[in-house]
C-alpha cells in the first residue's frame, strides 16, 4: 500500500497491509505536524504532492529496502492538503522476521522519503506562509511576524 | 512535437499547475527549462528538479513526443541533496 491521501491517515490500514505470518515484528513510524519550527509558531501545515510520481517513488524505495534488508512488507502513506497541528502527515509500516531489520528499514525509508519523494511542505503561521526547503532565494510571501523570538 | 508541462510548489505559483508546449525533436529537459527562464527571468532564482513521465532525470535527458515534463523545487526534507 503506497498512497497519497487527503483524509487523516488511518494507521491500522498500514499495519494490516504489512501483516505477514512470517513476521515477528512490525515497526511503524508516524511523522506528525509540529507547532513550532525555526523559532516561530506554526498554526498548520500544508502538503502538496506530485501524486502519481510520489506513489511510484514510494514503491521504488520499498523495493530497494527489500533488497537491502530481509523484510517482509512495506506500506507508506502521505497526507496532502491542510493538516492541523498534532496530526500525522506521513506513516510507514515495515514487517520483518525480526525487529532489527524492521527498525533499520523503517528509519532508512523515512529518511529517503523526505529526501526524494516529490512532496512539498508549506508552513502557515500568523502573518504568512512559506514553503519549506530550498525552493528559491525569496519566499513568495515573507512573513512579517516570522522573526519574533520563540516564547 | 508536443510535451505536457507540470509545475509544483513555488514553481506552480508562478507558472500555473500545467501547460502544453511545442518543442523541437531532440530538445533536452535542461534546454526547455532555459527557454522558460528566458521568457520569465524571475525563474532563474528558483532551484529546480526535473522529472519526465514521473521519473527523475538529469538536464541532458532528451524529450519525446507526448512526454509529461515536471518542474519542481527540491523536496522539503531534501535540503542536503544538492545538485
Amino acid at each position: 500500500m503506497f498512497r497519497i491521501v487527503r483524509m487523516p491517515i488511518v494507521l491500522e490500514r498500514l499495519v494490516r497491509a504489512v501483516r505477514d505470518p512470517a513476521a515477528g515484528a512490525v515497526v511503524v513510524f508516524l511523522g506528525t505536524t509540529r507547532n513550532r519550527n525555526a523559532g516561530r509558531r506554526v498554526v498548520r501545515l500544508e502538503y502538496e504532492a506530485y501524486g502519481r510520481m510520489a506513489a511510484a517513488e514510494m514503491r521504488r524505495l520499498a523495493a530497494e529496502a527489500e533488497r537491502r534488508w530481509p523484510i517482509r512488507k512495506v506500506a507508506m502513506a502521505h497526507r496532502v492538503g491542510l493538516v492541523p497541528i498534532g496530526q500525522a502527515s506521513v506513516a510507514i509500516a515495515v514487517s520483518a522476521g525480526h525487529r532489527a531489520e524492521a527498525f533499520a528499514a523503517c528509519r532508512w525509508l523515512i529518511d529517503r522519503l523526505k529526501a526524494i519523494v516529490p512532496i512539498w511542505k508549506r508552513e502557515h503561521f500568523r502573518g504568512g506562509r512559506v514553503w519549506i526547503g530550498p525552493q528559491s532565494g525569496s519566499p513568495s510571501r515573507r512573513p512579517r511576524a516570522a522573526r519574533r523570538p520563540s516564547r | 512535437m508536443r510535451v505536457r508541462l507540470v509545475f509544483f510548489a513555488a514553481l506552480r505559483e508562478r507558472m500555473g499547475a500545467r501547460a502544453e508546449r511545442s518543442v523541437e525533436p531532440g530538445t533536452t529537459v535542461g534546454a526547455l527549462w532555459r527557454a522558460l527562464v528566458a521568457e520569465r527571468p524571475e525563474l532563474a532564482r528558483i532551484l529546480v528538479r526535473f522529472a519526465v513521465n514521473e521519473v527523475y532525470v538529469e538536464p541532458g535527458h532528451r524529450l519525446a513526443n507526448g512526454d509529461e515534463v515536471a518542474f519542481f523545487p527540491p523536496v522539503s526534507g531534501g535540503a542536503q541533496e544538492a545538485s
